[in-house]
């Protein structure tokens, strides 16, 4: 094979592997957005999901078990910021940051309790790639495509599926129309707070199985802070992709594009230090940002709570 | 009418009033306190031990009580880096940049100008370390006025950029070839803080932090300028027709919070370490953020909030000493503190409407 196309096929399945946490991440963000609950935890939550995972995953040597703990585990904390914010009426950024911390602690504090300071890191298997019958053989579009570790299969799903739901059922509609206008969504019997919870939790597991894809695919164990931003940057995918499901996704590609070419400047370009490279994912996001914050098509009510008590609403 | 909010004001100083604001608080601490301790007695440890040495250990030496104010400083300022934009409506969660530029800011001129005298590189080095804050504050502000980007995002984001910075500085500039971890040669004894208590040494940066927690209430509390961010905060419409520059007070307070955090990493550098270490601002950020929620924004109370925070952290690092109790247990004690006082705020809004209603 041409060396060039080969250098070509592994940036690009770099890429989609490196997309999945990204992807998960602002899908979940955008679903509870679109309800008007402005979730900011993602990162503590992603680490809670990471460290968690993992250690369920090391200890019963199961991998399923590690990822539906991390989903479990995403969607308690998001099952808590829907409590506190949409029944207790607390403010969700200050919610979302006492959430952010807790995580940041809780993942750090879990592998100390569970296994203790050890020389070695205790390591887990790290997800197979699974070539899909018959299209993986296609030249290119097949290696890059279709045979990768099944969470990058899971990923390009959610998102058409939650396209589809958002847009083409009914309740999807009724999801939009809560952040969009809440007191219109209750007066046409839209139970506002059932969606809120449902559309909250729902990210949270998504979250979750964001957090976990670290250690399950990258590192095969929990350093403390691995999600590194990504979390935040899920929260700039969304703005970027304008609270819907599609454009997420490409932005997603574009976010992982950009880490994946900042990891391999690293490798080989030595003579530009590696701080330089390290940091241009979040040069990368703030540009993209100001080009897009300013158009991007936000629900209407995100960030507020619902009170039907209240007479008017901002 | 007036006489009655006068009563009210005068009310608001007398001893059930004060009982009333505390008393919420021993409550939450109360039940924080015990559900943690149910944890702890869970994970097979002794419960009274552990929570004599959380709370006893920074009064049992005065090397533990110089510790807690060492603490007791970035957090009182990192705090308040979070308080100041948030009394204005904004999220100020990029105190650690801040801190890491701030400090590296102050290393600069430590490093720079090591032979000039002190009377000239001290209070410039703390200055640029301001200035250098301010700057990572400055940005975030600037893109949300320009761009309408969250601050969240850029603040937080902008914590990530400064990691790579110190690390550069680090390692490629400065680098101490002797010393294992990524660290700078060391500032000149210039730049040092003087102590105010030589044995154990006690650096000024406590004067400073003190001076100015009290400068921020007095500002935020009883000035034009503060009471205008504080109306910004409140009701940003209302503030506008009102004629007050709302986005000024936006980029105003990002701007004071970003130098805040930017004087906490200038004295930890001056004060403390001497030199610039990867991994200063250690979980700084944290901890400013837990004391500034706890205190509900309230600058009257960050000190004393904060010292209560320095305290839980000196003492939870003697208990993993003594007791092999991980030293981020104490995490969760801070946690359920914070959860307690945010849901007695919840309580006490219930209870108003149901007094209202009646």
């Amino acid at each position: 094979m041409d060396p060039f196309l080969g250098q070509v096929i592994s940036f690009a399945r770099l890429v989609m592997e490196s997309m999945v946490p990204f992807v998960l991440a602002a899908q979940g963000t955008m679903l509870a957005g679109r309800t008007g609950l402005f979730n900011v935890a993602q990162e503590g939550m992603m680490l809670v999901g990471a460290s968690l995972g993992f250690l369920v995953a090391y200890q019963t040597g199961s991998q399923l078990t590690g990822i539906l703990v991390a989903a479990g585990v995403g969607g308690g904390f998001a099952l808590l910021l829907a409590y506190l914010t949409t029944t207790l009426k607390m403010n969700q950024f200050v919610i979302g940051i006492a959430l952010f911390f807790s995580g940041v602690g809780i993942s750090t504090l879990l592998p100390k309790l569970a296994i203790g300071v050890t020389l070695m890191q205790p390591l887990i298997p790290t997800l197979v790639d699974i070539p899909l019958p018959l299209v993986s053989r296609i030249p290119v579009l097949g290696p890059v495509m279709f045979s990768q570790n099944a969470m990058v299969y899971f990923s390009i799903l959610i998102s058409i599926l939650l396209w589809w739901f958002l847009y083409k059922t009914k309740i999807g509609r009724d999801l939009r129309a809560v952040g969009e206008n809440p007191m219109a969504a209750d007066t046409m019997g839209i139970n506002v707070t059932l969606v809120r919870y449902a559309a909250t939790i729902a990210g949270g597991l998504l979250i979750g199985l964001a957090g976990v894809y670290l250690p399950l695919v990258y590192t095969g164990t929990f350093t403390e802070g691995m999600v590194r931003g990504r979390g935040f940057i899920a929260i700039a995918l969304t703005f970027f992709g304008g609270w819907s499901p599609i454009p997420i996704f490409y932005g997603s590609l574009f976010f992982a594009a950009v880490e994946v070419l900042a990891y391999r400047l690293q490798v080989g370009a030595s003579h530009i230090p590696y701080q330089f490279l390290q940091i241009l994912p979040y040069i990368a996001t703030i540009l993209v940002m100001m080009f897009s914050f300013y158009k991007s098509p936000v629900p209407r009510f995100l960030g507020e709570n619902y009170d039907r008590e209240k007479r008017s609403q901002t | 009418m007036l006489e009655q909010t006068h009563r009210q004001a005068r009310l608001r100083f007398n001893a059930p009033g004060v009982l009333r604001q505390t008393l919420p608080y021993a409550v939450a601490l109360g039940i924080a306190f015990a559900l943690a301790g149910i944890f702890i007695h869970l994970m097979g440890y002794d419960v009274l031990r552990a929570y004599q040495t959380i709370l006893f250990t920074s009064f049992r030496s005065a090397n533990s009580f110089v510790q807690t104010i060492l603490k007791f400083i970035p957090v009182t300022l990192l705090a308040l880096a979070f308080t100041v934009p948030f009394a204005a409506g904004k999220y100020n969660i990029g105190g650690e940049g801040q801190m890491i530029v701030g400090a590296t800011g102050a290393t600069v001129i430590g490093i720079l100008l090591r032979d000039e005298p002190a009377i000239l590189v001290l209070p410039l080095a703390l200055v640029t370390g301001v200035l250098f804050g301010a700057i990572w504050g400055l940005i975030p502000a600037w893109l949300l006025l320009k761009f309408r980007i969250h601050e969240i995002l850029t603040t937080t984001l902008f914590n990530f950029i400064s990691y790579s910075i110190i690390d550069y500085i680090a390692t490629e500039i400065w680098r101490d070839p002797v010393a294992g971890h990524p660290t700078t040669i060391p500032i000149g004894d210039s730049a040092w803080l003087p102590l105010v208590v030589r044995n154990p040494p006690l650096h000024s940066g406590i004067v400073l932090a003190l001076l100015i927690a009290a400068a921020v209430w007095v500002y935020m509390t009883r000035t034009t300028g503060g009471y205008e961010m504080v109306a910004t905060g409140a009701n940003p419409e209302a503030s506008k027709i009102f004629g007050i520059k709302t986005s000024r007070m936006f980029m105003l307070s990002l701007v004071i919070g970003g130098a805040l955090a930017g004087l906490a990493g200038a004295v930890e550098v001056e004060g403390y370490q001497h030199r610039l270490i990867v991994g200063l601002q250690s979980n700084f950020l944290q901890l400013g953020l837990i004391t500034g929620l706890i205190a509900k924004g309230n600058n009257f109370a960050v000190p004393f909030v904060a010292f209560f925070i320095a305290m839980l952290e000196v003492g939870a690092s003697a208990m993993q000493r003594t007791m092999q109790i991980p030293v981020e247990f104490v995490f969760i004690v801070e946690a359920l503190v914070l959860l307690c006082v945010l849901l007695s705020d919840v309580v006490r809004r219930r209870e108003w409407i149901r007094s209202s209603v009646r």
